[in-house]
């Protein structure tokens, strides 16, 4: 049993450093973009990379951060049910739903996606734009890192709610509330 | 024929799932996809056809209008922590007061000012609430009235631009478009851009502020008793015309920077949604509101709202790809070219469709499953996209407002005093979801509302 509960510790704290990292893109996001409208408009002054740095920055946000935003509880859901239901309601949708749905559903964006960017590894793929960003493929990679760090933290939500339903609802319970 | 009822039953089935209560990203996309591994085994649908996944989620990471949205939630979670939200409630509680139903303009257009100026609907909802509601309550307010009027304000950003649900809109509204002129044989359509959007929407939802205002006098006038003036004890207020200036100038000032350098052309949304999130910030500084701690939280927050957005994405296409590859859009095009009524029993079944889907998901589920499906045919059926992009706004608004699963209903619970009853603001939403229909109504029958400011300002 305490593998599992080490196993959950682990992809938290995981998925909380990714999260917390990637965090600060926002910041830099609205910066360079700043940066980016008062050079054009101000000095007639723009270059393709520092345009495309922003783009590529919001799409790691949001790939990257998708496993810290499930710890934390930030994808929506349906709760008319949910949210008024007992423990062991709760506790088996999330079981099934992670180990029926999430899975699944990212185990085939990882398969689907391996080609797609061991393809672009191979040419260590550039910007397709003149004067672009070089990395594209790095960027790419960004797919598969998705669909392993939300992989990772929906089996924690489904031992989690395993835990739960084997009478140690800890860890289910306090699920999402910040941590350290 | 037996790929079309998988097609149905999918969609039926993902709206059963839904209310179970698991994240809606998830059970959009694996709902979609085990019915795809059904299909295939039936041998009516192509396993392969997921191939296409990686370059559409690629697609949506490079997307440059999209980058708006994560701009514009920092702008709008940076302001609901700098306390600009509280100042202006405060001064425009004691501007109107002193009137017969004063105290809902006031939140009324405190919501109009926030909506233009953000658009974040949480945060607007949850502020009047714990700011307004009590003072209405004390006041003697209608406790329907008063979580009515504050559920309502608060979800104006949605429709007054710059608005979230508009740029996601827009996004999807130009795929729509596109598509639907090249089955028109039109290779060179006319683009679509969110800016048309925000132009469009600017009428319709001051046309909503309009109506709450309306209603609101209406009550105040037909009973008194259920909106009275605030009775201070002779307080007399100094300054007060100064003190509404400075709070309502900042707002101003942001309003003007943002949608006045989108609106005159000057900057993109994604640019002017950078230029509010850096006047947001020197706002917050100006009141000493602005920290390290302060920006973690709002980074975070950051992070998670976008996310959230756009793994929904992510889900609604391996939805969308697999209803398509059951020839469900096909199915759903024949449908809306044969309805009786033509066109208009056409549009109008969408927007009941939408109003009635309302009532169970939200917003985000709406934009991304059905409108990139009835979008198309809506548009070869003759309509102006950006009027039907407006005519969705509103009613994915209203989609806030309507129990049981209102957003802004939860948020509002979530903050009023134990003696407001859900059945108190379930009573006070419903006029003004009649209102939102008026709205609506009045954007169908006079499209000029929705299509006269794009044209005058881009031609």
């Amino acid at each position: 049993m305490d593998r599992l509960e080490r196993f959950v510790r682990l992809v938290d704290g995981l998925n909380e450093r990714v999260g917390r990292a990637v965090s600060w893109l926002t910041l830099a996001m609205v910066l360079v973009t700043f940066f980016v409208a008062v050079m054009r408009y101000g000095f007639a002054w723009g270059q393709v990379w520092i345009q495309e740095s922003y783009v590529w920055m919001h799409g790691l946000v949001f790939m990257l951060g998708a496993g810290y935003t499930l710890l934390h509880q930030g994808h929506v859901r349906v709760d008319i049910l949910y949210r008024g239901a007992s423990l062991r309601f709760r506790a088996w949708v999330d079981l099934v739903g992670s180990l029926l749905l999430a899975l699944p559903m990212m185990v085939t964006v990882f398969v689907v996606s391996w080609p797609y960017v061991l393809e672009s590894w191979l040419k260590l793929e550039s910007s397709r734009e003149a004067g672009g960003l070089p990395g594209l493929f790095l960027l790419k990679t960004a797919l598969l890192l998705f669909a392993l760090l939300v992989g990772l933290q929906a089996l924690a939500l489904a031992m989690r709610a395993w835990l739960a339903l084997r009478g140690r609802p800890q860890l289910y319970q306090t699920h999402g509330q910040e941590a350290g | 024929m037996g790929a079309e009822i998988l097609a149905i039953l999918m969609f039926l089935v993902v709206c059963g799932v839904l209310l179970l209560g698991y994240p809606v990203a998830f059970t959009l996309g694996g709902t979609a996809l085990a019915f795809a591994f059904v299909g295939d085994l039936a041998g009516v649908f192509d396993l392969r056809l997921l191939g296409g996944l990686p370059s559409r989620y690629f697609g949506v990471m490079v997307n440059e209008v999209l980058v708006a949205v994560p701009l514009f939630v920092f702008m709008g979670v940076v302001l609901e922590r700098s306390g600009l939200a509280e100042q202006l409630l405060e001064t425009m509680g004691l501007l109107f007061g002193r009137l017969r139903g004063g105290l809902a303009y006031s939140v009324t257009i405190v919501g109009m000012l926030l909506a233009a100026a953000t658009g974040i609907v949480g945060a607007t909802v949850v502020t009047m609430g714990l700011l307004s509601l009590p003072a209405m309550l004390k006041a003697g307010y209608d406790r329907g009235l008063a979580c009515g009027t504050i559920c309502a304000s608060g979800t104006l950003g949605q429709i007054i631009p710059p608005s979230i649900v508009l740029v996601i809109l827009g996004d999807i509204l130009q795929g729509a478009n596109t598509e639907a002129q090249l089955a028109l044989g039109n290779f060179a359509p006319e683009p679509v851009s969110v800016v048309d959007l925000f132009a469009g929407a600017m009428i319709p939802g001051l046309v909503l502020v309009g109506l709450y205002l309306l209603y609101e006098a209406l009550v105040a006038w037909l009973r008194p008793a259920a909106a009275p003036p605030l009775v201070e004890a002779g307080e007399r207020v100094e300054h007060l015309g100064r003190r509404v200036l400075v709070a309502v100038l900042p707002a101003a000032i942001l309003i003007v920077a943002v949608l006045g350098s989108i609106l005159v052309g000057l900057a993109t949304p994604t640019e002017s949604a950078a230029i509010g999130g850096v006047g947001a910030m020197l706002l917050a500084a100006a009141r000493r509101r602005l920290s390290l701690a302060m920006l973690r939280e709002v980074m975070r927050e950051t992070t998670k709202i976008s996310s959230m957005v756009f793994v929904i994405l992510l889900g609604a296409s391996i939805f969308s790809l697999v209803f398509r590859g059951f020839g469900g859009d096909q199915m759903v095009r024949d449908l809306l070219h044969n309805l009786p009524g033509g066109e208009v029993g056409a549009i109008v079944s969408v927007m009941l469709l939408m109003f009635l889907l309302g009532f169970f998901i939200d917003f985000i589920e709406i934009t991304f499953v059905v409108v990139p499906i009835v979008g198309p045919p809506l548009i070869m059926l003759g309509y102006d996209p950006i009027w039907l992009g407006v005519m969705i706004g509103i009613n994915l608004q209203t989609s806030f407002l309507t129990p049981p699963f209102g957003f802004a209903l939860f948020y509002l619970r979530g903050v009023a005093p134990p003696e407001v009853t859900t059945a108190d603001i379930y009573r006070g939403i419903i006029p003004f979801v009649a209102l939102q229909l008026v709205g609506l109504l009045l954007v169908g029958l006079f499209p000029q509302l929705a299509t006269w400011l794009p044209q005058a300002l881009f031609g």
